[in-house]
């Protein structure tokens, strides 16, 4: 949770001078507006800067930790297992540089990353880690987004009515819901997803949805549905308790007192606000949806970057793992930042920290 | 205002007494508890918390006494129950050892047309007979445990037969006491399927040898035993699993290691992150820094991804559980937002008028430490605490679901879970137990968290 | 004869808490005249603030309950309801500010929307009008730079530039009444001197009417037209400024000035204290609340509520001592000079 401290008296802030009071939004984009936030004001454009200079930092940190990691794996990747001779093996191991001293090859594999060039694959002859990467990303990021999408907007929803029909019905009913959600693991759901799809498809004797595979949007609905259920269960809760917190803050109760209509309490100054702590965990939440794709991947037979990145691990194919850790490594990185920048959009005590 | 009171009511003198007021005047206020009992008895009312605090002493018992009352190796197969149900059918007759067949109807099977028993059908063997059908080029003989339909799904082709003649089969393969289609159906000359076939409908019975009763320890010793006796195969009260293993005694010991995962992991963790977010928050200054700059890097590894680099680290070798190694990772990954959550107290606590008075009475860093800020954050730890267990049991089932948790011999509930999915449709009991046991756990330890935070009013929202 | 602006009468109000029912205001009764300023005086959880924001609708229920009473303006009953006469009471008819104005606005919305905001629901302005409106009534709080600062967000504001924005909205639709709720309270003295003064000024300007809630005496002195001092729930004593201040008719009141800091250079006084703690609203005293701390109580006191005895015009006082029976020893407690 962030927490704003009062000041008492703010010093003016640069970027004020020049703007027109209060110009209304026209109709443009979140990422629109975003942008133009960040061009317009200096507070703006240091804060996006300082978090990238972070993000780089953390993605420098989180390629270092994999690369010592995978270097003390016991086991050797070219071991004599496959049958492949001395002199092969001496190849290879000149070939992916695993002859030269740890911290050269340290180097090398960092220089290598900041030409984004994640290496070759172990096991597969010449196949790219990139190309890897490249294929089965989309598919894990397509499931991904729709999963948070679902989970976030969900969440909102979910949450804003518990709190506004507080210990009535639909509150009882969601509540419940949500326990479930929340203490359900995603295996369960996955199989309990299937097994109703294959129920439903016999009873209707036509296919609703395919049960398994990839290609189609009637792919992705019931895995996203499976993947986004945990976190929006959470949203909803987290959802929940700010709006609670907000429908007896003050400034609501200054709202009421102004004698505005209940929508236009509602729109104007609870979701705006209640929304706020809903956004800070977004991140940590993509972070918590992609990942945890590797199992509705497995379960769906989805070809995501989860799935393969199981089987490297198995396979011990040092190349993948690292690339594919990295990758989602800066991949989140970059998303919780995107997220942090969100909310400085829309809540401005943050834009001057 | 009101009509102005007229004060002409009779009253008595003794009335206008002057009470002589004691030094109860301060005796006004409610009875003052300290934070701990106040918090204790909002638990108390909390219903649900109460219920979820039994329901974690009810697991715990299962876990470490449950072993004590039903000592069957979790590991030990039992062959002659796979896969099966709670509370099927354990009786079982005893028969003949195996004899030889030569495809001879036996006396009371030894009329009929078509597709017929040539014998009693029992999980021994079931010995199917037919005639010859001229205008075939062939059969072929299939085996389902649902009916044949319009569908014409015949289910397991068993055997293939080149020609019309009239034959016999005898089916051994893998029987259970069930009900089992068989379809006939007639090939063409070049080997594929006829619209015409035959259907039988076979129901079996469990059959055991008089050896097998013996070498099983299913009767004592001393027992007389005969041809057509009933005996009762082992008892399992939530049956089997797929290798006919007992799933209570697995789900036992799946639970002392998703328990011992989730409640030890969490524990050691918490108190590192106590004590490093406690050690940065009294420091301060560059070292706070320092020391909070690397957490930030710990939280930004991915999890999950980095909980498997350290699974295949670590390794796990032949013959052990990879119980160790999942700890390790746990704690190492998991510290730092209990660190970030005790070093924000720190910093508060620090600034409390009664920390200077006591800085000012000459208190020492030590004494500030563990008289003032560790007791005033124990709130905050002990509802972090609470959350993190079903994280951590989650976290360990997710890993052995996906086959880089625990080693295979080893039980948890995650790993049953993965194994039971496979056989969700048939055998959905090797699924819902663990599952189940999961959720619950999950539940209680939520719901407890959820009362405990409302008991000490710790105002807190972490996403983990 | 006219009805007044503002009468309570009988007004009671409970809570449903964690630990049982609250009676936090058990009966109370004043009335507001147009231009006057009542001042109602207590220590905290007196009940002052529950009985303004019943009279604004603003008691969140549950958990809490108006048990009875009425509150009218101009004759017409306002209690639960939204519009008297086609104008919305909150608002339009009666502008309330708060005493925490740091958390009393809306942190993610500048303060020239929310200015804005009554003028555009209650008189129907278009964004543009209202927000020309803001910047002109920012002017009128005395906030420097109006235009600019109307663009900005609270947190951008000190704590008295906050008070002074809150008023502006307040005011933004010319209410009759404008309630300010320990509106001093969380701020500087400094400041909170600025702050009296722009609403006397304010008043003097439109001829609202101000119900001032407030612990503190020295606010009292220098803003009341009229004084009404509340104790667990009751109006204890009610009068003019100058008929409480030097004529006070009930112990409490007798307390209060007792425990406040005097600038006399002959005062030679010590402050005191009022020794205990106000009585627990779970279960309310039988008798008069103030009975277990008063240092002249009665037995009549404990067992019976003294009802208001009237000490003078528009002054009562609810105090068995105001009785013709009672003993009439008490120094510096004024009895009235008219007893029937």
């Amino acid at each position: 949770m962030v927490t704003v401290r009062r000041r008492d008296a703010a010093p003016e802030p640069p970027w004020v001078h020049g703007v027109s009071p209060a110009v209304p939004p026209a109709q443009i984009s979140v990422i629109e507006a975003v942008f133009r936030e960040i061009l317009r004001n200096n507070t703006m454009w240091q804060y996006t800067l300082k978090r990238l200079i972070q993000g780089i930092t953390t993605v420098w940190f989180i390629a270092t930790a994999t690369f010592l990691a995978m270097h003390n794996v016991p086991g050797d990747p070219l071991s004599a297992e496959r049958g492949t001779s001395e002199a092969i093996r001496a190849n290879l191991a000149a070939r992916y540089g695993l002859d030269k001293p740890l911290a050269e090859q340290y180097f090398i594999y960092l220089g290598n990353f900041v030409k984004g060039d994640f290496g070759i694959s172990f096991t597969q002859q010449n196949r790219q880690v990139n190309d890897i990467i490249r294929e089965h990303f989309p598919v894990s990021a397509t499931l991904g987004v729709l999963a948070v999408i679902f989970a976030a907007l969900g969440g909102v929803l979910w949450g804003a009515l518990t709190a506004l029909y507080r210990n009535r019905l639909p509150d009882t009913i969601i509540m419940f819901m949500v326990i479930l959600g929340i203490s359900v693991p995603s295996f369960v759901f996955a199989a309990l997803g299937q097994l109703t799809l294959v129920n439903l498809n016999a009873l209707f004797g036509i296919s609703l949805l395919p049960v398994a595979g990839w290609g189609t949007v009637s792919h992705m609905l019931l895995p996203a549905l499976v993947l986004g259920m945990g976190t929006m269960a959470y949203l909803t809760r987290l959802m929940r308790s700010s709006m609670l917190e907000i429908i007896h803050s003050d400034y609501v109760r200054t709202a009421k007192a102004k004698g505005l209509p209940a929508a236009r309490i509602f729109s104007r100054h609870q979701l705006r606000n209640a929304i706020l702590p809903v956004i800070t965990v977004l991140g940590p939440a993509i972070a918590a949806i992609t990942t945890g794709g590797f199992v509705v991947e497995l379960v769906f037979a989805i070809p995501g970057l989860g799935r393969y990145f199981v089987q490297a691990v198995q396979q011990l194919d040092y190349t993948v793992i690292m690339g594919t850790t990295v990758f989602y490594g800066a991949f989140l990185v970059f998303m919780v930042i995107v997220v942090d920048l969100l909310y400085g959009w829309i809540d401005p005590r943050v834009r001057l920290q | 205002m009101t009509a102005p009171f007229s004060n002409s009511q009779v009253l008595t003198p003794a009335d206008f007494a002057l009470i002589t007021q004691g030094a109860d005047v301060h005796g006004l206020s409610r009875p003052s508890q300290s934070y701990w009992q106040d918090a204790w008895a909002r638990l108390k009312k909390n219903r649900r918390a109460i219920v979820s605090l039994w329901l974690i002493v009810g697991l715990l018992a299962f876990a470490l006494l449950g072993p004590l009352l039903w000592q069957i190796d979790p590991a030990r197969q039992d062959i002659d129950q796979i896969s099966q149900a709670p509370g099927a059918e354990r009786s079982a007759s005893i028969v003949a050892p195996y004899e030889f067949w030569g495809g001879e109807a036996l006396s009371g099977f030894d009329n009929g047309t078509g597709l017929r028993l040539g014998a009693q059908a029992n999980s021994q063997a079931v010995r199917l007979l037919w005639e010859a059908a001229p205008d075939a080029d062939g059969f072929r003989l299939y085996r389902n445990i649902f009916p044949v339909d319009g569908g014409l799904a015949f289910g397991l082709p068993i055997a293939e037969f080149p020609n019309s003649l009239a034959g016999f089969y005898e089916d051994r393969l893998d029987l259970r006491p069930d009900t089992y289609f068989y379809s006939l159906v007639t090939l063409d000359a070049q080997g594929a399927l006829t619209t015409e076939y035959q259907t039988l409908e076979v129901p079996v019975h469990r059959v055991i040898t008089v050896d097998e009763v013996r070498t099983r320890a299913l009767v004592s010793a001393a027992a007389e035993l005969a041809v057509g006796n009933e005996v009762f195969l082992a008892l399992h009260p939530l049956g089997t699993d797929y290798l006919g293993r007992d799933m209570l005694s697995r789900l036992m010991a799946g639970a002392r290691v998703s328990l011992f995962i989730g409640i030890v992991a969490p524990f050691l963790f918490v108190l590192l992150g106590v004590a490093y977010g406690a050690t940065a928050g009294f420091l301060g200054g560059r070292v706070d820094q320092l020391m909070m700059r690397f957490a930030d890097f710990v939280v930004a590894l991915p999890f999950l991804l980095f909980m498997i680099l350290f699974q295949v680290v670590f390794g796990i070798g032949p013959g052990e559980s990879g119980i160790v190694p999942m700890l390790v990772a746990l704690v190492v990954l998991s510290w730092p937002s209990t660190a970030r959550l005790v070093r924000g107290q720190i910093l508060q606590i620090r600034q409390e008028a009664y920390i200077s008075a006591s800085r000012l009475l000459g208190a020492r860093s030590s004494y500030l430490v563990w008289r003032h800020m560790i007791p005033n954050t124990m709130g905050v730890i002990l509802v972090t605490l609470t959350f993190a267990v079903p994280s951590a049991i989650f976290t360990e089932a997710f890993l052995s679901f996906i086959g880089m948790g625990v080693a295979p011999p080893t039980a948890s509930w995650g790993s049953m879970s993965n194994e039971g999915l496979a056989t969700m449709l048939t055998h959905p009991h090797e699924l819902i137990f663990p599952a189940l046991l999961i959720s619950i756990t999950v539940l209680a330890f939520n719901l407890l968290g959820d009362g405990l935070r409302d008991a000490l009013d710790a105002r807190m929202r972490s996403f983990e | 004869m006219n009805p007044p602006l503002l009468e309570v009468s009988n007004l009671q109000v409970e809570f449903d808490t964690y630990g049982g029912t609250v009676k936090a205001v058990r009966g109370v009764d004043f009335t507001v005249e147009a231009g006057r300023t009542l001042a109602i005086v207590g220590e905290s959880g007196c009940g002052k603030s529950v009985t303004v924001q019943a009279l604004m609708g603003l008691i969140p229920m549950p958990p809490g309950r108006i048990m009875g009473g009425s509150a009218t303006l101009r004759g017409i009953e306002i209690l639960g309801r939204k519009t008297v006469q086609g104008r919305e009471v909150r608002g339009a008819e009666i502008g309330m500010i708060f005493q925490d104005p740091m958390s009393s606005l809306n942190p993610t919305m500048t303060i020239g929307d929310q200015i804005a905001e009554p003028l555009q629901v209650h008189r129907g302005y278009s964004h543009r009008q209202a927000l020309a409106r803001a910047i002109e009534l920012l002017e009128l709080v005395r906030i420097p730079e109006a235009a600019r600062r109307a663009a900005q967000y609270p947190f951008e504001f000190s704590g008295g530039m906050l008070q002074r924005a809150m008023i502006a909205m307040a005011i933004s639709c010319k209410p009759t009444i404008l309630i300010a709720d320990e509106p001093t309270t969380a701020l500087d003295v400094t400041i909170q001197a600025q702050i009296l003064d722009l609403l006397k000024d304010l008043q003097r300007e439109t001829g609202m009417a101000i119900i001032l809630i407030t612990h503190d005496l020295g606010v009292v002195a220098r803003m009341a037209d009229d004084v009404a001092v509340m104790y667990a729930g009751r109006i204890v004593e009610a009068g003019s400024v100058d008929d409480v201040f030097y004529r006070s008719a009930h112990p409490y009141t007798l307390g209060l000035k007792q425990a406040m800091p005097t600038n006399h250079r002959d005062a030679v006084q010590k402050l005191m204290p009022i020794e205990g703690s106000p009585p627990d609203l779970f279960a309310p005293p039988v008798g008069c609340g103030y009975c277990p701390r008063c240092p002249h109580a009665m037995s009549v006191c404990a067992a019976q509520p003294p009802a208001p005895f009237s000490v003078a015009d528009a002054h009562y006082s609810r105090c068995w001592l105001q009785h013709a029976q009672a003993p009439r020893t008490v120094v510096g407690l004024y009895t009235g000079g008219h007893h029937d």
